[in-house]
């Protein structure tokens, strides 16, 4: 049963309501064929206008804010390890720690890597397409994981803002750490990334790179998507 | 333009507004990201084409109405003509 309990979930709602009424017009129109008179006129004006104008600004509401959940990330199955990892109660993947907390929730694939500046928003779904791109070129037909597919990089390195929108550098608990302390000028100005030092963010994503390279390579388990 | 070209313009941008309610429909009930980014580009750029076929449909229609003013009998007779054809 359809259960009301989100601002996600009523917009959807109004959207399907926006989409009946339109189709219950249009259907009636195209079926009966009545003279374009005043009436005529006006009903299709609401529904070849209006309505879809209401479906389509309600259901692009609530298509974003559905793709700031992880179910969304996990809908490609290239990500099938990071979202299992994310999920896992007892791994202690930074992804993990980070997912179970209360204030990321569902959205903690999108807190960590959106980008954290103005129009951040604009440049990460933009990104987003590209993902979809190399999704349908480039592992369209890799095995259940993404297997035999090009290993999942970031488009950039991972950027220490991220993290301090959270764990401020200026914050006493944060300070406290005797090697923070001694790195402070170098993380602050992103010379020193966090993740060099906190490297387990996803496990599992270690397990998909190329051998050769894992064994050349200091590991980087910043690599997502 | 005719009368019935004029129709034929409301039925086609029906049409074309039916399977952009559809595919924004299929993002909502489906929100998978192939479905999503159908929905924002095709289904918006179709549903902002059909209403623009509709409002150009409609100007046009009301540019026949007002040869009818101006020509009464020979729009009438056309009219009578179509309606004879149909």
């Amino acid at each position: 049963m359809f259960s009301l309990n989100s601002f996600d979930q009523l917009l959807k709602l109004a959207a399907l309501a926006c989409a009946a009424v339109s189709a219950a017009i249009i259907i009636w129109y195209l079926v009966t064929r009545p003279p374009l008179g005043r009436l005529t006129k006006t009903l299709l004006l609401l529904g070849l206008g209006i309505m879809p104008i209401g479906v389509a600004l309600t259901g692009n509401m609530a298509g974003y804010e559905y793709t700031l959940k992880r179910p969304f990330c996990g809908s490609c199955h290239v990500m099938g390890p990071y979202i299992r990892d994310a999920e896992d109660a007892k791994s202690n993947s930074l992804a993990a720690i980070h997912s179970r907390n209360h204030r990321f929730g569902e959205e903690s694939c999108y807190t960590c890597h959106a980008d954290y500046q103005m129009f951040g928003a604009v440049t990460t779904k933009l990104n987003g397409l590209k993902h979809l791109y190399y999704y349908v070129t480039e592992y369209g037909n890799t095995g259940p994981d993404g297997e035999g597919g090009p290993p999942i990089h970031l488009y950039k390195p991972y950027r220490n803002s991220t993290c301090m929108q959270c764990h401020s550098s200026a914050s006493p608990r944060w300070s406290r750490v005797e090697e923070h302390q001694s790195m402070l000028d170098d993380i602050r100005k992103g010379e020193m990334t966090c993740i060099g030092c906190h490297t387990e963010v996803h496990p599992t994503a270690l397990s998909r790179r190329p051998k050769q390279a894992a064994a050349t390579e200091a590991p980087k388990p910043e690599e997502k998507k | 333009m005719r009368h019935s070209q004029i129709k034929k313009l409301t039925y086609l941008s029906a049409a074309a507004t039916l399977g952009a309610v559809g595919l924004m429909v299929l993002s909502i009930v489906s929100p998978r990201p192939i479905f999503l980014v159908l929905a924002m580009s095709m289904g918006q750029g179709l549903g902002t084409l059909s209403l623009a076929s509709y409002l150009l449909a409609i100007a046009l229609d009301l540019q026949v109405t007002g040869a009818l003013v101006d020509n009464v009998e020979e729009d009438v007779g056309e009219r009578q003509d179509e309606a004879v054809r149909e």
